[in-house]
């Protein structure tokens, strides 16, 4: 009788141990946001979502309609990049207070504190974390890229 | 809901943007260059002063921010001079004895401020 108590007893145990872990166990659902009218196909998404945080992909001054970066300067691939970034991130539902950190890459440190004016019109608030940096080339030969990082 | 982290015991922002910023959980703190929070200039020195003194800034910020070094799950190193990594290596490793962060290095063009290396680090408690 008592044997039988203690194996039930352990058995038990064991069980709930193993129900317990069941319940714990959470798969991260991740999502995909896309835009449909994508003229090139790239080997990255726009953006990912996991975990209630978004991680966008570096943004260089493409217009979306014709997928080549557009023509100007520092001041004007700075604005696209931003645009770009914000029409990503509010796809995906989230607003640029939602920004918790970025990366901005330069070609040339000399772009500094003309970037920083214009960053400054899209997070005029609690600004993001940030990291900044001039890098020796960008894609297509972009004198900007940022990429972000925002939790809701 | 994001918190904005600030100190008087790290360096001034330099640009549009917060020391830290706590989200989710989730510390993530600005690069930081070797500046003196005092004087707002470099630090005086090499890549050993520089990289002392950008530890220094991080440490003021996760003491405010209520986390320590081993918090930190990953960091982004950035030098000058690929020649400076084992001297940089070198002071890092006195802040992470075990259980060492992820962590991605790599050489740059130029840093804000003429600085020879610039550290993010991510903290999750």
């Amino acid at each position: 009788m008592k044997r039988t108590f203690i194996i039930i007893a352990v058995l038990s145990l064991i069980m709930s141990f193993t129900f317990n872990m069941g319940a714990q166990e959470k798969k991260a659902v991740r999502k995909v946001i896309t835009f449909d009218n994508t003229p090139v196909k790239r080997p990255y998404s726009p953006a990912i979502e996991v975990n209630g945080t978004l991680y966008v992909s570096g943004q260089i001054a493409i217009d979306q309609l014709t997928g080549k970066l557009i023509e100007g300067k520092i001041e004007d691939q700075t604005r696209q990049v931003l645009k770009n970034l914000k029409n990503v991130i509010e796809k995906a539902g989230y607003t640029m207070d939602n920004v918790a950190r970025c990366t901005v890459l330069l070609s040339d440190i000399a772009f500094y504190p003309t970037v920083n004016k214009i960053y400054m019109d899209f997070f005029p608030k609690d600004p993001p974390a940030r990291m900044a940096f001039a890098v020796k080339d960008l894609p297509m030969g972009a004198l900007i890229e940022i990429d972000a990082t925002a939790v809701k | 809901m994001k918190k904005v982290i600030n100190t008087l015991n790290a360096p001034v922002a330099i640009g549009p943007y917060s020391q830290a910023v706590e989200a989710n959980g989730i510390l993530f703190i600005s690069g930081q260059i070797p500046i003196v929070p005092e004087t707002g200039k470099i630090i005086e020195g090499g890549i050993k002063e520089q990289t002392q003194q950008v530890f220094r800034n991080i440490g003021a910020i996760l003491d405010e921010a209520g986390y320590e070094f081993k918090n930190i799950v990953k960091s982004t190193c950035l030098i000058n001079d690929m020649a400076d990594f084992k001297a940089m290596n070198e002071v890092y490793s006195g802040y992470f004895p075990d259980n060492k962060p992820a962590r991605a290095a790599y050489a740059v063009k130029d840093l804000p401020m003429g600085a020879l290396i610039e550290i993010e680090t991510i903290a999750i408690k």
